[in-house]
């Protein structure tokens, strides 16, 4: 059971079995190309295509059937003949030279060929298969150059667009002829040549066909090899594009079970600055966005490896319509965003805390629930939370510092909340929507570990600062957990000074008129060890004002300059 | 090799002589042009035939007509011109001319 394709020419209709098909296409490109396209060579394609026609119907009816086939229409190929057996006389090639010539005088340039792109042989713009042209290669390996070099950092989408700009289209015969490089008198002497390699090919003598039928085959062989390394790199580059649509899919698919509630490892924190809704439209443009040049190149290479059609012309305007639609889509969502973050706003709060002699500063984490705690920080808050979404409305930008009071003063802690929005007010409600608090439980002091949006949970920035503000002379003890919030102080400064610091879970602490000081010493190296030493023997040699001396029997004492010499020895 | 170039060379002379001579005949459209030649033993294929006629219509040597056909698309009936039988004239001479040369001197051969 085979395919088949409705075709018509100069208006007949006519069913015909894919390879068929194919084969006569290849066929009516050859000839179409060795015509060019002058008025007389139209008119002559018309008279073939006529003949062709009507083989076709003769076919048809005397066998009877309903579709041309393969067979069909290789005999009618041999019929007309192919390319190689038309015989043309020197002075038709001549004439119709002499009628370029006077419609464009090509220039000369590298080899005599222009740059130009070949509107009858294009994909996108006729670009690759122009410079074929140009280089005298076959255009399906320039097509896989480009899509290497798109893959490859994407400069081939400048490099496309920059030559489609620059080269101008081979509309008129001289156009085409310039960008294969033929001028009239090389061409005549080209036809020539073509006519005796021709003669050649169309002997009927047995030698002559054993002879070209090796070089042929030799001619196809290297052919072939060029082709496989071609072909393997197309194929490569099918697989590695396969492979990112997948995994682009996967992405898309997964974000959007994000979105709806099924929680998964992998999520866009982009995202987390929309809501719902916009974050689901902006995911699904930023997926197309991405996915269609993919799809675009996907389809290129399938293209390029199996010789396929072209993709429908409405379809591939519609993918790049939407394509289009998407980015335009992403940048507004982008800039949308972006927009709620222009105004800042800061809220400050202060609360008092109770004097103690000792200050213990830890944190609590907020995501540990306690059953036993009956007065939780949760319940504190009063929130209700649903499982899934408690992630959402904890954050954990918060800083810790330290400031100095006076000696006598209250000591205090002052909140600073901050939040982004598009206006001013809209920060500020979103300032006032962050819920902090420290709890103190007698010289405890227990800092959550993560901050809390009542209402609109919607990622904007939104940070904490906590001052808090002790006399001078304070004691502070820090707890290892706390750690990390800590701003302008270094714990691990403090930290390195005790001994066995693998164990240890706080440092100590003295609020100073600068600020929180350790109080923990360096531990002291030799150097300062010796130094020590050497104002201990000082301090010796100024006592030695009163000297005692015991030396044998001899007992000396002396003060300052007097002297008292006791000899216990008995005369 | 040499021979099969000098054979194509001289076959692409007589080729128009040839077919202008068919046409003259009588109205006469591509396909039964083709089994004439077959008849004279001259094998050409279609498409060596359609640029020819394109041509020498274009020269004013032939014209055509439109003829509707029970199989398939209309088709091109050639018929000679004044001009055309002018040109076939002068080509009877020259042909007659190389004639007599070639039978000069071939005489003598073995």
């Amino acid at each position: 059971m085979n395919k088949t394709i409705i075709i018509n020419i100069n208006s007949i209709v006519f069913h015909i079995e894919e390879d068929a098909y194919e084969t006569l296409r290849s066929y009516m490109i050859e000839i179409k190309k060795h015509f060019g396209n002058t008025s007389e060579s139209k008119e002559i394609l018309e008279d073939i295509e006529n003949r062709i026609a009507e083989m076709f119907s003769e076919r048809i009816e005397t066998g009877r059937k309903e579709v041309i086939n393969l067979e069909d229409v290789q005999q009618v190929i041999t019929q007309m003949g192919r390319v190689s057996d038309f015989e043309e006389s020197e002075e038709s090639a001549g004439e119709s030279y002499q009628q370029s010539e006077k419609e464009e005088q090509p220039t000369d340039t590298h080899f005599g060929k222009k740059l130009m792109r070949d509107p009858d042989d294009k994909i996108l713009g006729g670009v690759c298969s122009g410079l074929a042209h140009y280089f005298a290669m076959d255009p399906r390996w320039i097509r896989i150059l480009l899509v290497l070099f798109v893959l490859i950092g994407g400069s081939g989408f400048l490099v496309y667009a920059v030559l489609w700009i620059v080269m101008p289209e081979a509309t008129t015969r001289a156009d085409k002829m310039a960008m294969r490089g033929e001028a009239p008198n090389l061409q005549n002497f080209k036809r020539s040549f073509d006519e005796e390699a021709k003669g050649f090919s169309d002997s009927l003598s047995g030698a002559g066909e054993q002879i070209s039928r090796g070089a042929r085959k030799a001619g196809t062989v290297l052919g072939g090899c060029l082709g496989l390394i071609g072909k393997l790199i197309a194929w490569l580059m099918l697989i590695n594009t396969g492979l990112s649509i997948l995994g682009l899919f996967i992405f898309y698919v997964f974000n959007l079970m994000n979105l709806f509630g099924l929680e998964n490892p992998m999520f866009f924190p982009p995202l987390e600055v929309l809501t719902n809704d916009e974050a689901l439209i902006a995911l699904t443009f930023g997926f197309l966005a991405i996915i269609i040049p993919f799809l675009a190149l996907f389809f290129l290479l399938v293209r390029i490896l199996f010789k396929t059609d072209k993709m429908n012309n409405y379809a591939a305007l519609t993918m790049f319509a939407v394509w289009i639609v998407s980015v335009i889509g992403v940048i507004y969502y982008c800039v949308y965003a972006a927009q709620d973050f222009r105004e800042e706003s800061k809220i400050n709060v202060q609360k008092n805390i109770s004097k103690q002699e000792v200050y213990y500063f830890t944190e609590k984490d907020v995501r540990i629930l306690d059953a036993n705690e009956k007065d939780s920080l949760k319940s504190k808050f009063n929130i209700q939370f649903d499982g899934q979404d408690f992630r959402k409305y904890l954050h954990g930008n918060i800083g810790i510092q330290f400031e100095s009071l006076d000696s006598l003063a209250q000591p205090y802690i002052q909140y600073n909340y901050s939040a982004k929005g598009r206006t001013y007010n809209l920060a500020a409600e979103r300032a006032g929507n962050i819920l902090y608090e420290a709890v103190q439980e007698g010289n405890t002091i227990l800092f959550p570990s993560h901050f809390i949006l009542k209402n609109n949970p919607l990622e904007r920035d939104q940070s904490v600062r906590s001052i808090v503000f002790l006399p001078v002379g304070s004691k502070v003890v820090l707890h290892r957990e706390i750690e990390h919030k800590l701003r302008d102080i270094s714990y691990y400064d403090c930290w390195v000074n005790y001994p066995d610091n693998h164990q240890q879970k706080y440092t100590e602490w003295v609020m100073t008129k600068t600020g929180l000081v350790c109080t923990k010493q360096a531990p002291v190296e030799k150097e300062q060890e010796e130094n020590v030493e050497e104002v201990k023997a000082t301090k010796e040699e100024i006592k030695q004002d009163s000297v005692i001396r015991i030396d044998g029997s001899n007992l000396t004492i002396e003060v300052k300059d007097k002297k008292v010499e006791i000899n216990t020895k008995e005369d | 090799m040499i021979a099969e170039n000098t054979q194509i060379q001289m076959r692409k002379g007589i080729l128009e002589y040839c077919i202008l001579s068919i046409i003259s005949r009588g109205e006469i459209y591509a396909s039964d042009i083709i089994s004439e030649l077959k008849k004279a033993q001259l094998l050409v294929v279609e498409g060596t035939l359609y640029p020819l006629l394109t041509r020498l219509k274009n020269n004013g040597l032939l014209s055509y007509n439109w003829k509707e056909s029970t199989s398939g698309p209309p088709r091109k009936y050639y018929q000679i011109t004044d001009e055309g039988r002018q040109v076939l004239e002068q080509l009877d001479v020259t042909w007659r001319e190389l004639v007599f040369a070639v039978e000069t001197s071939l005489e003598g051969r073995n």
